[in-house]
């Protein structure tokens, strides 16, 4: 019996980690994209880009995930995802990159505002472009800044994974709880938490390194 | 990093002797289950929002379940308590003494009767294929359907059906989001409860277009306990005292399930 929950445990974590490494790998760069919309000079672009953001952070994950995956068939007959476990891991996908990418992007927002304005001056009056100047100073700097908040969404992100199940992603709280389902039988719910502790660990310490590396300016 | 990843390791291991003690709680039910509930005062029945047998009427639940609790809390001389829980944690909240039972059209499965200590069946419900009403014209046996995809509710009466009748089946959360899955065209078909479906789907409801069409097996209902407790053979008397002086039928008849009582003998 144990074996035949560490299996089918393990087999949710694989689900699990493929949900956390995919949605970072989307929604790190798209934040970036997301953050100059919403920094942008151009109003109306701006105004767009903050409305977007407002209404993924201002609603449940869960309740992106139902309108993203069951909205096109309920609302406009229909069906974008297909039928069978590919069309809802897409899904899950879309929602948790868009979701990710809104939270990231302010982040880096936040990052980048607090470069002051004398070091773009400074890198103009030394003749670099407005791009060499964003590249080459300052984005360096906002890497070192915005590395503690982005380690504690990455590992929100670790734990919101677990509301893929909501339409039938099975990750590991599924895996965990189909025992109670099918056999009444509890503790691999409780056992699926030691799984969550192990990762986001692994993440903690992986993080810490990280930022000690960034500190050569100190 | 030292000291910290030695108290991570402590930490994990602290987990994971928690997490085992819960394998093993298997402790025996307290000498007397009847006793601490009236003892307390109160029989605190776990539900769900599921009509005919547990709904809200303003601020009362009602319903044929909800009825027969009360009916069966005043035989106790005990209150009636109602609570609202998470279907999925139904095992959970019965051993954590959070509720004293399971009364909420609950269908006798396996894995219910391993879970919990289990009333006699007192009532039919049968499990049945809901699908758009322009599939639902081309099904007329069990068999016409193994071309379709199916959702079911993970672990229920339904998913045992799809199984035994070979059809491709997805398991979902929960029985409503297999019915969003047929309307939202994600699946072509579910398995649902007849008296659920009978509510659920059809005209004046969000799923107009949705209809029942073929019974795949019956089933049973019954009241679930905490493992051990002496609360089953409470019930089961009680069953066959109102069933013999005809209150429960009478309950049934108000909210139309008469059809499918077990008679209690």
């Amino acid at each position: 019996m144990v074996q035949e929950v560490l299996l089918r445990l393990c087999a949710g974590f694989i689900k699990t980690i493929e949900l956390f490494l995919l949605t970072l790998a989307g929604a790190v760069p798209l934040g970036l994209i997301v953050a100059f919309g919403s920094m942008s000079k151009f109003k109306p672009l701006r105004i767009v880009v903050r409305f977007i953001v407002w209404i993924v952070r201002g609603t449940p994950l869960m309740l992106q995930l139902i309108v993203i995956y069951y909205g096109p068939g309920l609302l406009f007959h229909q069906n974008i995802w297909g039928m069978g476990t590919s069309g809802r891991f897409t899904a899950v996908m879309v929602a948790f990159i868009i979701n990710y990418s809104c939270y990231f992007s302010e982040i880096y927002r936040g990052g980048i505002e607090s470069i002051s304005k004398g070091q773009y001056e400074a890198g103009q009056v030394l003749g670099l472009t407005r791009r060499q100047v964003f590249f080459k100073i300052v984005l360096l700097q906002v890497i070192k800044r915005i590395v503690p908040p982005m380690g504690n969404e990455i590992i929100t992100l670790v734990k919101d994974t677990s509301l893929a199940r909501v339409i039938a992603v099975y990750e590991l709280i599924w895996a965990g709880q189909t025992f109670i389902k099918s056999d009444g039988i509890i503790w691999p719910l409780f056992m699926t938490g030691i799984f969550y502790l192990v990762f986001s660990g692994v993440l903690t310490i992986l993080l810490a390194k990280f930022e000690k590396k960034l500190s050569y300016f100190n | 990093m030292k000291t910290s990843s030695k108290i991570l390791i402590c930490a994990l291991v602290l987990v994971l002797c928690a997490s085992f003690a819960f394998a093993g709680g298997k402790k025996e039910a307290s000498s007397s289950d009847k006793a601490y509930v009236v003892g307390k005062g109160t029989l605190v029945v776990g539900i769900t929002d599921f009509a005919p047998m547990d709904y809200k009427e303003g601020n009362e639940w009602i319903g044929f379940d909800a009825d027969m609790s009360k009916a069966f809390a005043k035989e106790l001389g005990v209150k009636c308590e109602f609570i609202e829980i998470d279907w999925d944690s139904k095992s959970m909240e019965l051993e954590n003494k959070t509720i004293d039972c399971v009364w909420n059209g609950m269908t006798l499965t396996d894995g219910v009767k391993k879970a919990m200590a289990t009333s006699n069946p007192y009532c039919n419900n049968a499990q049945i294929i809901v699908t758009k009403k322009s599939i639902a014209d081309s099904l007329k046996k069990a068999e016409d359907a193994k071309k379709l995809k199916f959702a079911v509710e993970a672990g229920s009466a339904g998913e045992e059906a799809a199984k035994e009748n070979g059809y491709n089946a997805m398991a979902v959360d929960t029985q409503a989001a297999a019915v969003m899955e047929v309307a939202a065209g994600t699946s072509e078909a579910c398995i649902i409860d007849s008296l659920m479906a009978a509510a659920m789907v059809g005209p004046g409801t969000s799923y107009p277009d949705l209809t029942y069409s073929v019974a795949l097996t019956t089933e049973e209902y019954g009241v679930g306990f905490r493992k051990g407790s002496d609360l089953v053979s409470a019930i089961n008397d009680f069953f066959k005292k109102s069933y013999a002086d005809g209150s429960m039928m009478k309950a049934a008849e108000k909210y139309g399930t008469q059809a499918s009582i077990i008679p209690q003998k």
